[in-house]
This record gives structure tokens, sequence and C-alpha cells, in this order.
């Protein structure tokens, strides 16, 4: 892809450069804020919004909309935290039961809630929100937030961790335009020498799926899930899959973390030393 | 999925490519290679290769075989499958069969059984052809790391890994009249088969299982584990082969709850076509009859209620080039459908009817299939296409707006920013499973975490050259009212200054704040020592500041990320020194800075100093006072006083060659 020129980005860039102040007397962002900041700056010129979503989310918004239908084996690809209620924690009920008293739950509204295990549930209720307030696509939003995983934590695994979910709807949106877009992104983020390669993989809320390699000092590093948003997501949001389409990623931003700052030990990130903090 | 390269390889006439190359080509086309494992005997001969592929659920339908990865190995490689493995066929011999009813035809699709004479006492007790064949498939199963239980279970197992089909045998004299497959009687329970995790323990059952059952009870619980009553044993003298197909969900169901994942329930819960059945049921027969060259058949017992029916999807070939960005000639898109047995029909205004094959039910909607040729064909094809951007103003989150402007607010007022757990000891909204019973609730409040967060990095104050701890979080509560995005700020007066108290620090940084924020914030403060924080609710906070209603995310004065690499944090702990030298007024700070330095220097221990400050200057009779404060830390050991001391002779000794007081 040739370089992208000025005049393919559309907004006035976000960062400022020319602001000093005394260094000395300043406090630090943590270097996750620091690092959505860097990634969101690159999106927003290029006219994408910010939504945030709950960290408490419904089991519908963080599996069924998105294609992961109760006791599917996909479920098995995120271990949760669900929330003890209503029954809830008791091996016996099994996964999802829609049912309940013989009647069918409003399981938008009241389902079962769960910390949520990945930022693409917020792909629904933005959908769903701005088709409410009458907003069409094309839509192009970042939606940075922490995500939870029920896994036993080590150096590079963390029960709690951030990610950034993009999502990008238009019509005639095709794999071309989520590379296209993937090489301007992490030349921006990883500096103008990276490549990127896509690899099959499976993620239920999208289809064709893939990971995004990108290569940076001669490694080839896997850093984000992506791909075109299957059918069924858009429906769950309220979209017409035969007009509309769009890709999707989402950036472990953990990870970039501490591949870009050498850090390593991801459990350092949360334990409120300012001997980490303060370095950056 | 552990796949050997010499069991794939019986799938090919010719040689196929090394595990190596077949790997790369599983990267780039079909699935994560998580490992490659060279297999050799006593010798050091090279006997076999093991690829380890990660296949997820939308290619466990078909690639939990070596079957399957076989298909992906013609896929891409060209290479047609041989059409037939075997050319022996099984002679019925025998009219015995077993009497089979299917009670919940949801949840059971297909239920094939037939009953086997395995005249073990007839096999001349060393019959080499049975023999060689045991020890191949026995290899083939050690190579995935099965261990050999017996000649049936060995072959039940090996068709399972060969074709995907899960398969069962009982032993048939102790089958009480029908076999049923039946939703289990809640309370009922059954003893399991021994597994290689031990004894098979006794388990009850729900209505919500499924069980084979026969006349006195259940035989297997359906899909998950078999029971011991009908197990088979050295003794065994006939079997009752089971080749079945079972509903995904309901054994998934029963094997989590049972904590029973097992090989055969693994494929059922990823859904398996009940067409399987058939070639499961002809490919065991026949290593029965190898393992036992005098074995009689019985005919298959097939009961089928709703026969499977092909998928079809109508697919227009435009939509790869709209979907994927690429132009591929429909010749091609047509080759690699065909390659997959996919059957291709001319339809209406351009369109394909595409017949998809039993085994691929992944295959489900137009978009399932360009995924397929995207694959095959190679994503690596497609070239970037910098898609269409917007030049309308970007609407701005007031949540996120707000939050980062706090940050930027609190940062210049010297606040650092901290990100602390979520998951906490204490609270009002519970986890089901927790990792760890001090970390089972969603935490309430973010204060609690603050506080301790201040008391710790009070502690480190001197090495972070800090006289007062400045921290804040921005992040969710979770209370029985609801989730809460809250801001907490932490002061640690670490050095008393006269006329300061900790609460006055706090105040500043909240009146800033208001007066940012043209509000009236007036958080209530809890103080545990020197030690304050305070907790704001940014929820409420937003309704009363409006984010200007031309307000950008570039007001916010974004910049970039660091480029700073972390230096390690030493885990040992650290020594504090002061020196106050009284030198000539002319002389400056930095000399004197240097001379300690060099002192340091002469002690060897350069490395060892972590921070220093000038903490105090004062004049008297036309000389001056300068204090240093220095900290010094290993990162490899816990350094002792008297280590220390002997840096502070070697400064000394620098300080009175210079003609300088020590203090």
């Amino acid at each position: 892809m040739p370089p992208v020129r000025a005049r393919e980005v559309a907004q006035e860039p976000l960062f400022c450069y020319s602001i000093s102040m005394n260094a000395e007397q300043k406090g630090h962002l943590h270097p996750i804020t620091q690092t959505i900041r860097e990634i969101y700056s690159v999106f927003y010129e290029l006219g994408f919004e910010i939504a945030l979503g709950p960290e408490l989310e419904r089991e519908y918004y963080n599996f069924d909309a998105l294609n992961i239908p109760a006791d599917h084996p996909s479920r098995d690809m995120q271990d949760t935290f669900w929330i003890k209620e209503n029954g809830v924690g008791s091996k016996e009920g099994g996964e999802g039961s829609k049912e309940e008293g013989g009647k069918k739950v409003d399981i938008q509204n009241i389902g079962r809630r769960l910390l949520t295990t990945q930022t693409s549930a917020i792909q629904i209720r933005f959908m769903q929100d701005k088709l409410k307030a009458g907003i069409e696509p094309p839509f192009r939003v970042i939606a940075p937030g922490k995500v939870f995983r029920n896994e036993a934590t080590d150096d590079t695994h963390e029960a709690q961790f951030y990610q950034m979910e993009g999502l990008y709807i238009d019509k005639n949106v095709s794999m071309a335009h989520l590379k296209g877009m993937m090489e301007y992104a992490m030349k921006r983020i990883f500096g103008p020498k990276v490549e990127i390669r896509f690899r099959p993989s499976y993620f239920p809320f999208v289809e064709p799926g893939v990971e995004v390699d990108v290569r940076w000092n001669d490694r080839w590093l896997e850093v984000l899930p992506g791909g075109l948003v299957h059918p069924n997501v858009l429906k769950a949001g309220g979209l017409d899959p035969d007009k509309w389409q769009g890709f999707a990623f989402a950036f472990g931003i953990d990870r970039i973390v501490m591949l870009k700052h050498g850090i390593d030990d991801i459990r350092l990130l949360y334990s409120g030393d300012l001997r980490l903090v303060d370095q950056f | 999925m552990k796949v050997s390269h010499t069991w794939l390889q019986t799938y090919f006439d010719k040689p196929i490519p090394s595990a190596d190359a077949l790997s790369e080509l599983f990267t780039f086309h079909s699935f994560e290679i998580e490992g490659i494992e060279r297999l050799r005997d006593s010798t050091s001969r090279l006997t076999d290769t093991v690829i380890d592929a990660k296949v997820l659920p939308d290619r466990a339908h078909y690639c939990l075989s070596h079957k399957g990865v076989a298909e992906e190995v013609s896929f891409l490689t060209k290479q047609p499958i041989k059409s037939s493995r075997s050319s022996k066929s099984i002679l019925v011999s025998l009219d015995a069969k077993p009497t089979i009813k299917i009670e919940d035809t949801h949840f059971c699709r297909r239920y094939m059984g037939r009953y086997v004479e395995l005249n073990a006492a007839a096999l001349q007790s060393h019959s080499t052809a049975a023999q060689s064949s045991g020890q191949q498939i026995r290899a083939f199963l050690a190579a995935i790391g099965q261990r050999s239980i017996s000649p049936i279970v060995d072959a039940t197992n090996f068709v399972m890994f060969d074709v995907g089909q899960p398969l069962h045998a009982f032993d048939a004299d102790k089958v009480q009249g029908t076999i049923v497959v039946r939703a289990a009687k809640k309370g009922e329970k059954i003893e399991l088969l021994d597994s290689s995790e031990g004894p098979g323990k006794e388990v009850e059952l729900l209505a919500s299982d499924h069980v084979i059952a026969d006349n006195v009870g259940p035989l297997a619980i359906a899909g998950v584990k078999g029971g011991k009553r009908a197990g088979i044993t050295p003794s065994t003298k006939s079997i009752i082969i089971e080749s079945a197909n079972f509903d995904p969900t309901a054994v998934r169901r029963t094997a989590t709850r049972l904590d029973l994942r097992s090989e055969s329930s693994k494929r059922y819960e990823n859904e398996i076509t009940p067409e399987l059945a058939s070639l499961g049921m002809e490919d065991v027969s026949i290593l029965v009859s190898q393992a036992y060259p005098a074995a009689k058949f019985g005919p298959i017992v097939d009961q089928y209620p709703v026969k499977a029916i092909h998928t079809t999807i109508v697919f227009d070939p435009i939509l790869v080039e709209m979907r994927l960005g690429i132009r591929i000639p429909p010749r091609e898109i047509k080759d690699i459908l065909e390659r997959m047995s996919i059957d291709i029909a001319e339809a209406e205004e351009g369109k394909w009817r595409l017949t998809i094959p039993f085994t691929r039910l992944d295959l489900k909607l137009p978009e399932d299939i360009v995924e397929e040729v995207g694959r095959i064909y190679g994503y690596g094809h497609i070239q970037g296409i910098f898609p269409p951007v917007s030049k309308a103003k970007v609407p701005v989150l007031p949540m996120y707006y707000l939050s980062e402007m706090i940050k930027n607010i609190l940062v210049e007022q010297g606040f650092s920013e901290v990100s602390l757990y979520s998951l906490v000891a204490n609270g009002e909204v519970e986890t089901a499973y927790p990792l760890a019973r001090d970390k089972a609730f969603a935490r309430a409040n973010l204060t609690d975490g603050m506080m301790a967060c201040v008391e710790k990095n009070a502690m480190n104050a001197d090495l972070l050259g800090l006289d007062v701890i400045k921290v804040f979080e921005i992040g969710r509560t979770f209370t029985k009212e609801g989730e809460f995005t809250m801001l907490s700020i932490g002061v640690g007066q670490v050095k008393k200054v006269k006329g300061e108290k900790v609460d006055n620090i706090l105040v500043n940084s909240w009146e800033m704040l208001n007066k940012e924020l043209s509000n009236n914030l007036k958080p209530k403060i809890i103080t545990k020592g020197t030690n304050a924080v305070c907790e704001i609710n940014l929820d409420e906070l937003l309704k009363s500041y409006k984010v200007p209603s031309n307000a950008l995310y570039s007001d916010l004065h974004f910049s970039p990320a660091s480029p700073n690499m972390y230096r390690k944090i030493s885990l040992y702990p650290f020594i504090v020194r002061d020196i106050a030298v009284f030198v000539p007024e002319n002389i400056e700070a930095d000399n004197v800075w240097l001379g300690i330095e060099k002192g340091i220097g002469n002690a060897g221990a350069v490395g060892l100093l972590a921070r220093h400050s000038l903490f105090d200057t004062f004049k008297k009779d036309g000389k001056v006072s300068y204090a240093f404060r220095m900290v010094f830390q290993s990162t490899d050991k816990t350094l002792t006083d008297d280590e220390a001391g002997k840096i502070m002779e070697k400064i000394n000794v620098e300080m009175k060659e210079k003609g300088w007081e020590v203090r």
C-alpha cells in the first residue's frame, strides 16, 4: 500500500506536541491510558467516535447477540465471571436457560449478568443506540474498555485487561478495506516499517475471521483479531446485512503496552505501583 | 487435535508434504498450529511427526479427525484422497442383533448397533496378522498420546480419531433386553468405567441427562461415558457396537455438569453429521475382525428417524469480490469449491446452487463460502485498500471527554494515574466461580483500593523522590443500585510540612476540578493516619457538568505515549543516606554533587545509586551547606548497612581531599 497521504486523513490531528510543562511537577498518566490515547488519536483522524459499554454486562450483549449461543462450544473460548444471582452459581442450571417458569424472558434486559469478556459486546449496544436516535450508518467507532476472564493469572495473563474495539459499518465493505485500515493504523502505532498479514481464525462474530499479525523489530506478533462483521451480528444490531457490511477488530491494549515499553509482567500494570507508572 | 503425519499419509497414494511444510500451509489457510513433535524410537530414528492443530468450533465438525485434516491437505495441495483405504468387507454370518429403541428422537438422531461374537478362543493364540494390525493401531494411538487399553477399545478409539465418529462397545452378555436411548430418571445412578484419571465413580443423573439403558437400567451416559456394568473386560465373549449421533447441546450440558469432558463428548458437542455413523460402524467392524479373525458379525441395526439433508446455499460468485476485495477468476472459485466436494449447479441470474457435504456443518451462509474461498486462495493475495473516512465532526461522548479532561487536570497537579483491581474480597456484586476467595466480588468502591495504594507507595517515597504521594483512579464500581463510573483521589503525606495538612492537598485537588468544571464538588474525605482519599461519582457529575456543544476531542491535547523503556523494579529493599557538605560560597551545588558522585564511583557503587536529590541549602558566615539525600538499591541483593557505610566512607575521603567539611 502506498503511504497514506495527508489529504486522506479527514480530521485535524489530535496530538498536541507543543505543550511543555515543568516535567518535574507533573504526574503521570497510566501507560494503558497513554496507549489508548495514542491509538484513538490515529482513528479519530479518520472520523471514528468513542463508545463505552458496561463492565457488568448482560449475557445477551456479551454472547448471544455476537453469534455465540448458549450451550455452544464457542463459549469455552472465553472463561467467564458470571454474577451469582437468581440461581446462577449452582452447576445444576447449566448454561443459558432462556426459559424461566415456562415463560420466555426478556434476555436483552433481564438476562443473566456477567463481567464483560470482550469489548465486542459494545458493538450491539452502539448500533442499537444509533438506530434508536435515528442515525443510520456509516458508523465508525472505537470502544476502549476493561474486560474480564476467569483464568489463572501469570506474567502474561490477568483476570482483567483492556481491549479497544473498532467497528466500521458502511456499504460494500471488504477484507481489503480491513487490510488497508490495519496497514495504516499499525504503521502509525508501531512505526512506518511494519508489515501486516492475515491468518485465518475463528471468532463467532466475524466471517471471514482473521488474526492480524504485525512484523515489528523482525518478529511476527499476533496483535489483533478482526474480520467482516457476521450477518447475524448486524441483524442483532438492527441492520440489514444485505444493505450494510462492516469490519471489526480489537486491540489488546496490555500486550501493546508490554511490547512497546518492554514490561515483562502484566500484573505490574494493576499493582498501583508508582515505581512503574512514574517511569512513563 | 494431535495429527500423526504417518496416519495422515494413509489417506494419500503419493507422499504428502513434510509436517513442517503442512504446518506452514495450515497456519495460513486452515488453523493455528500449536506445536510439532518429532517421535523417535530407541535408536533415535524418527518414527513419526505429530502436528498439534488448534481446531476451533467452526472446523471442529470435521477436523477433529485425521480424515478431516486429510481433506484440508487435499484442499491445499490438490492431492486427491484415496477412494478407499481398505478393501476388506464384513461378511454377516449371524442372525443375532440388538433390539434398539430411541425414545427421544430430538436427542438421538441416529443409533446403529451390531452384535459381534469375538470367538477369541478360536484365535490361534498368536495370529501374526492380528498382531501386526494391533501393533499399527497402538503405534498410531501412542503417537497422538492415547494409551492402549484393549483390542476392542483401541479399535473404537482409533476410528474416532480417524474419522471423527465416537463409538462404544458393550459386553453383549451383560445387556438385558432392549437397548433404549432415553432421558435419565431424576436420581438415577450409574457407575462409570475406569478412566486414565482413576477408578470409575458413581454419578447421579438428572432428567435433563440422557442414557443408553437396558431393561435393568443405564448402560452409559449417552455420548459422554460408558458404565461399568456392561463394560468390556478380558473375559468378554461377545459385544454390541454402538455408532450413534446425539444432540450437541444436551451432551454438552451433561458433560459440563458432571465435569466429564471426554474425547467423545467433545465431538458430539461440536456437532457431527449423523451420516458419519455408518462409516464409523463399517471401519470399526473391520478393525474388530482384524483383531479377532474368527469373529462373527450380525447385521447392522440402524435407527435413523430423521435423515440428514444436505445444506444448499444459493451463492452469487460476485460476493467473493465484494467481500474479499480481490478478483478471483470464477474457474478458480469453482475449483476450490469442487475440491471441497461442494456440488455446484447453475441457478438463475448467474448464481450457483451449492450442495454442501454432510460433514461440513460449518457452511450455512454465503459468507461462510466467501471465507472458504478466501482462505484456500490465500488472504496473502488481498491488497489493502484504504477505506473511505469521514470528514464530519466526530461526536463527543460526554463520559469519555469528562474522564480524560479530569485525568489531564490531575496530572498537571502532580497526580499519577493508577489502574487497580476490580475483583476484591468484599462487595455487593459477587461472582459465581471466583478465582480466589479474596477476589470473589466486583468492587463497590474505589476508596479501599486507593487507600492501600497510597500506603504502599508511601513506603517507596524516598525511592520515588516524593514528599507527598498523589494518585488517582477512574474506574467502575458495582453496587446493588448498578454500575457507576467513579473517580478516586488519594494523598499520602510522607514528609510533614508545617501548616500543611493532608486534607488540604486533597481539597486543593478538587477545588481545581471545581474551577475547571465550574462545579461545586465537596466529596467526603476518608483519612487514615497521614493518608487521605476521596471518591467522586462521575455519572452524578455529568448531570451538573455539561460538555460544551462545540467541544472536540482535540481540545484534550492528547500526546503520544511515552517512548520510555521499562526499567525493572528491584525486589530488594533500598537504603537512604543523607550527607550535608559545607563549602565556600562560590562553589555550586552541581560541583558538590560531582564530588560526591566521584566518591560513589571510588566505592564502585555507581550502579547502586537509585536516586539523589538536593533537599536543603543554607548560608552561614560566607559558607554554604548543601544537603543531599541518596537512595541506594541493588537489583540482585539486599544491601547491608555495612555496604552503605563503605560508600559513605569513600565519599567522606573525597570531600576531605577537596577540603570540604562534612557536617
